[in-house]
């Protein structure tokens, strides 16, 4: 066990594309822990899916072996973060495991929302907050600039804080020896009974779960009987150790201040909380450590394979993928209009993009997803409440008494220059303005609250391309708020397709109705026969549109007794209908499920 | 395939393709060379004969009652080659002494000569490559003719003693209007052709055509359908019935060899890149004349994509080659052949009628009406979808 003046836990926190994954590469490159030929970007980041996006999705942490100038060897355990305001929980349980973060803010950008927001996190968690000027090779870095930004807005002496570029691998030493110096060595009794707060999970195919723990107090080893607190389940510890970049090393022992892994033959990620304690079965700790609040889906849609004789391929991916990503909820349900599937929960618009990408690309599944919805809470007249996380299962509007909707406080972060359209936006949105603060002569942050259903769809692309890119956001659930809401029916050929039903703000319908409207148009192919496309509120058609009937498509020659081409096309054209759901007589593509997600045009 | 009895023999059609051309067409996708030395004919017409002679005793029980020159033009080509050829489909298969005897021919290469050496060997009808009255919209399409070259050509083919004569014109082509295809085809119905061809145009990968397509002017679908629909009511008044989507006729002139193509007939195919669908399996000829020649030479493989068709899949041929024709498909022959369902087919069948896309005869035969075989492929892929998951009659017992 190392001695605990020579762990420094630390996690590194960023606005989003401020550099953070790129510094952790190369922290590790500069520690030795990975050779250059083993090296690819974004390291830490194993799915293919968060290099390709330039994003992390998972949590991870990392043992790093670093000489410092002071001639001592020290072990520095990083835990990469997330950036995208989808995975704040991730940050959060990622920072309860750390005595320290480096704060990276790019050398032009300043900081932004995500970098308030996160240090908010990490100062409420009591960590030590280590700035770090990134990019400094850009022609536009304005470092001194950006250092006086930290000190008047977030409060944090700023004046030496290193001027790195990641990119380029300049002064990263300096910041080593800045979280050697300025991180404070963990605590803890490794003779106390065992008290080891897991940040993470992970399935793994030969040993079961792995659980990422950071030991607070006592020790555990191979062999240990250990107690889960929150569940009370008990298992034999099979393998404990450190992570390194490139897989885990066994060790002896975890003592208190260290990070790391233990197996113990546990089946799902399910049995493993993130957040709970777990303890020693014969010694265990009175109290659990503080758990961190339970992550909460803010987004549900309805999952369906294509296919619908995929669906038990669906529900093994789901479960499989349930095994990594906690934070992920699903449950069966049905539609008139795509058969068996799944209503899942999702942190988020890109945690649920995620979700679905992984599904087709991992398990090789065609999907149908819904119209994602917020959960509504409707109290009926007879008292009775219920979560709605479904548009089928919206009560008759004879019985609702008080429709109420999630609202969020957003924080939203530009040049003063985009005050106006930011504005405008928010008001487009619903948003109600609370207050506006100047974070310097030249940036404002300004607070709206507002329902979270209008953040979820692509407020986030409109904010971005309102202020050419300079916007960020952040928000966070403030509670429920009585809301007027309608469900809006879709009738394809008169026939209303429940898959398409959403719940909406009632003054928001008409645009609404008539663009979805023209988005199924673009997108249903042209059939034998007229197909009208209906919005509805109960019953009242409130848009219209036409899908003209197909006129053309026939192969008028077929030569020469040669009908091996004909007979490709035509089934070539047999399996794309295939892949079609068939309402009624209408088929639509699994595309168009999708596109009338995606109505912001400006 | 029909049961032989005793003395009856299976009819069969014979298809020769022949790969030449004076020149290549801006539209034209097939098999054909605009190369023509004496040798590489001769070694061709050679290597076709050899072929046929192989090909002859394989096939005892059957009587040719079709043969088709197609090509390539084999008016081109010239008679001899032809003539030999004939001779030697004669030796090596039973020909039906009334068969039908087609060869195609373009107006350029047609003379009194070739037509009665022909007529002599016994070719008796004639398909002449027509496809527009305009010489400019000719030129341009890199036809090797103008107008006035078809009205002689016509002249010349009756003088020669032909009694079926097709002709076969294109209409959705470049800067064309509604108006102009119909002026088109009534004039050239003066002709009085015993058979009529209106194909659209259809532009291919890997044509002249397909670089500039966006740029020459093509009407568009809607304009396109117009143009069918008004060619078969054009057609109709003029005393042809239609009895194919893109081919009409005068009473009992419908092509013989063409319906066999759609009726599930047999036929066996000669000359690179022919099809034949013959003893329930689809193969084809390479589409290399150099190689045919080769292979045949070296009594080496020749052919390609031997395949023995299922009957599974021939109920989906059944589908896509007969709901082409007028007379179209049925429940009970459909399902004594196949053993499928004919239900679940006429329900999306009603549905089709409701919006007069398919029509249902008093014998209680479907047919597509020319609405319908306008979106015959979107009609049809439904079908074959449906078919695809319907539960076979045997198993439902």
């Amino acid at each position: 066990m190392t001695d605990l003046s020579k762990i420094r836990n630390f996690s590194i926190i960023a606005h989003i594309d401020h550099g953070k994954s790129t510094l952790a590469d190369r922290l590790l490159e500069a520690c030795g822990a990975v050779d250059s030929r083993d090296m690819a970007d974004q390291i830490l980041d194993s799915m293919d899916l968060e290099r390709e996006r330039g994003i992390t999705i998972k949590a991870r942490a990392v043992q790093l072996t670093y000489q410092a100038d002071d001639g001592e060897v020290y072990d520095l355990n990083l835990i990469d973060t997330p950036g995208h305001v989808d995975f704040h929980y991730e940050v959060s349980r990622s920072l309860a495991a750390c005595e320290g973060a480096v704060l990276v803010v790019d050398a032009s950008q300043g900081v932004e929302a995500q970098t308030l927001a996160n240090t908010f996190l990490a100062s409420d968690a009591g960590l030590e907050i280590v700035p770090v000027i990134n990019k400094i090779d850009l022609p536009s870095a304005r470092p001194q600039e950006v250092k006086a930004e930290i000190e008047d807005i977030l409060a944090i002496p700023a004046e030496d804080a290193p001027e790195i570029s990641a990119k380029n691998g300049i002064n990263i030493r300096a910041v080593l020896e800045r979280i050697v110096k300025d991180v404070p060595p963990p605590k803890g009794d490794r003779d106390a009974p065992l008290r080891a707060l897991v940040f993470d999970s992970q399935y793994d195919s030969y040993r079961g779960v792995i659980v990422y723990v950071r030991v607070m107090e006592g020790t555990v080893r191979p062999g240990m009987e250990i107690r889960m607190m929150s569940t009370g389940a008990t298992y034999k510890a099979v393998e404990v150790g450190t992570m390194n970049p490139l897989g885990l090393t066994p060790r002896d022992s975890l003592g208190a201040g260290e990070v790391g892994y233990l197996t113990a033959s546990i089946k799902t990620v399910s049995d493993t909380r993130v957040g709970d304690t777990v303890t020693g079965a014969e010694r265990p700790a009175a109290e659990p450590l503080p758990g961190y609040r339970a992550v909460q889906p803010m987004v549900y849609s309805g999952v369906y394979p294509a296919d619908g004789a995929k669906y038990q391929d669906l529900r093994d991916a789901l479960e499989k993928l349930k095994l990594n990503d906690a934070s992920m909820c699903y449950e069966p349900e049905s539609s008139l209009a795509l058969g068996f599937g799944f209503r899942c929960g999702f942190l988020g618009l890109l945690h649920m993009e995620i979700i679905q990408e992984r599904l087709e690309r991992e398990y090789n599944l065609d999907l149908i997803t819904t119209a994602p919805n917020v959960v509504y809470r409707v109290t009926k007249l007879n008292g009775e409440v219920v979560m709605v996380d479904n548009p089928l299962n919206y009560p008759d509007p004879m019985e609702i008494q008080l429709a109420e909707e999630p609202f969020v406080k957003a924080s939203l972060i530009a040049p003063q220059e985009y005050v106006g359209a930011i504005m405008d936006l928010c008001t487009n949105r619903r948003g109600e303005f609370k207050n506006m603060v100047y974070l310097d002569e030249r940036r404002v942050e300004l607070h709206y609250e507002m329902p979270l259903n209008e953040i979820i769809y692509d407020f986030f692309d409109a904010l971005k391309s309102r202020t050419r890119g300079y916007g960020s956001l952040d928000y966070e659930l403030i509670g429920y708020r009585p809301s007027r809401l309608v469900k809006l029916d879709i009738l394809l050929n008169g026939d209303i397709v429940d898959a398409l039903s959403f719940i909406l703000f009632a003054d928001n319908a008409y645009p609404r109705a008539r663009k979805i409207c023209e988005k199924l148009k673009e997108n249903i192919p042209r059939a034998q026969f007229e197909i009208p496309v209906q919005a509805a509120i109960g019953g009242k058609i409130i848009a219209r549109e036409t899908i003209k009937a197909l006129r053309k498509d026939v192969l008028a020659k077929c030569y020469g007794g040669d009908i091996t081409r004909k007979k490709k096309l035509l089934e070539k054209q047999k399996e794309g209908k295939k892949r079609m759901r068939t309402f009624g007589t209408v088929s639509v593509p699994s595309e168009a499920f999708m596109a009338v997600l995606k109505l912001d045009d400006d | 395939m029909p049961i032989l009895g005793r003395r009856d023999k299976t009819p069969l059609g014979i298809y020769i393709h022949v790969p030449f051309c004076r020149s290549k067409c801006q539209y034209c996708d097939f098999y054909s060379l605009t190369t023509k030395d004496d040798r590489l004919i001769d070694r061709f017409v050679d290597a076709i004969c050899a072929h046929i002679r192989e090909t002859g005793p394989l096939a005892p029980g059957y009587r040719v009652d079709t043969v088709y020159f197609g090509g390539g033009t084999p008016s081109y080509f010239g008679a001899d080659g032809m003539a030999t050829i004939l001779t030697a489909a004669r030796r090596a298969f039973d020909v039906a002494s009334d068969a039908e005897i087609t060869f195609e021919a373009n107006p350029d290469s047609i003379s009194d000569k070739l037509l009665r050496r022909l007529r002599g060997e016994g070719f008796n009808r004639v398909s002449l490559g027509v496809q527009n009255d305009n010489d400019e919209l000719l030129r341009r399409l890199g036809r090797p003719h103008n107008y006035a070259q078809v009205l002689t050509a016509v002249q010349r083919i009756r003088r020669a003693g032909y009694r079926n004569l097709s002709l076969d014109l294109m209409y959705g082509l470049p800067g064309q209007t509604l108006a102009a295809w119909q002026e088109t085809l009534t004039h050239v119905l003066n002709l009085a052709p015993e058979h009529m061809s209106c194909y659209a145009l259809k532009v291919e990968p890997g044509t002249p055509l397909y670089d500039y397509k966006d740029l020459c002017n093509i009407p568009n679908d809607d304009v396109q359908a117009d143009m069918y629909l008004s060619a078969v009511d054009i057609l109709k008044e003029h005393g042809y019935r239609q009895y194919e989507i893109s081919n009409f006729a005068r009473k009992g002139m419908v092509s013989k060899h063409n319906l066999k193509y759609w009726m599930g007939g047999e036929y066996l195919g000669f000359g690179p890149d022919a099809s034949s669908d013959f003893a329930g399996k689809r193969f084809k000829v390479v589409r290399d004349l150099h190689a045919y020649i080769d292979g045949i030479k070296r009594h080496g493989p020749v052919l390609e994509e031997v395949q023995e068709i299922p009957i599974r899949e021939r109920a989906g041929e059944y589908l896509m080659t007969r709901l082409r024709t007028t007379g179209g498909i049925e429940r009970e022959e459909y399902e004594k052949q196949y053993l499928l369902p004919f239900d679940p087919l006429e329900e999306a069948l009603f549905r089709c009628r409701d919006h007069a896309l398919a029509a249902k005869s008093s014998e209680g035969r479907w047919r597509l009406t020319p609405e319908g075989f306008l979106v015959s492929n979107s009609i049809i892929s439904d079908l074959l979808l449906i078919q695809d998951q319907s539960t076979p009659l045997a198993r439902r017992r």
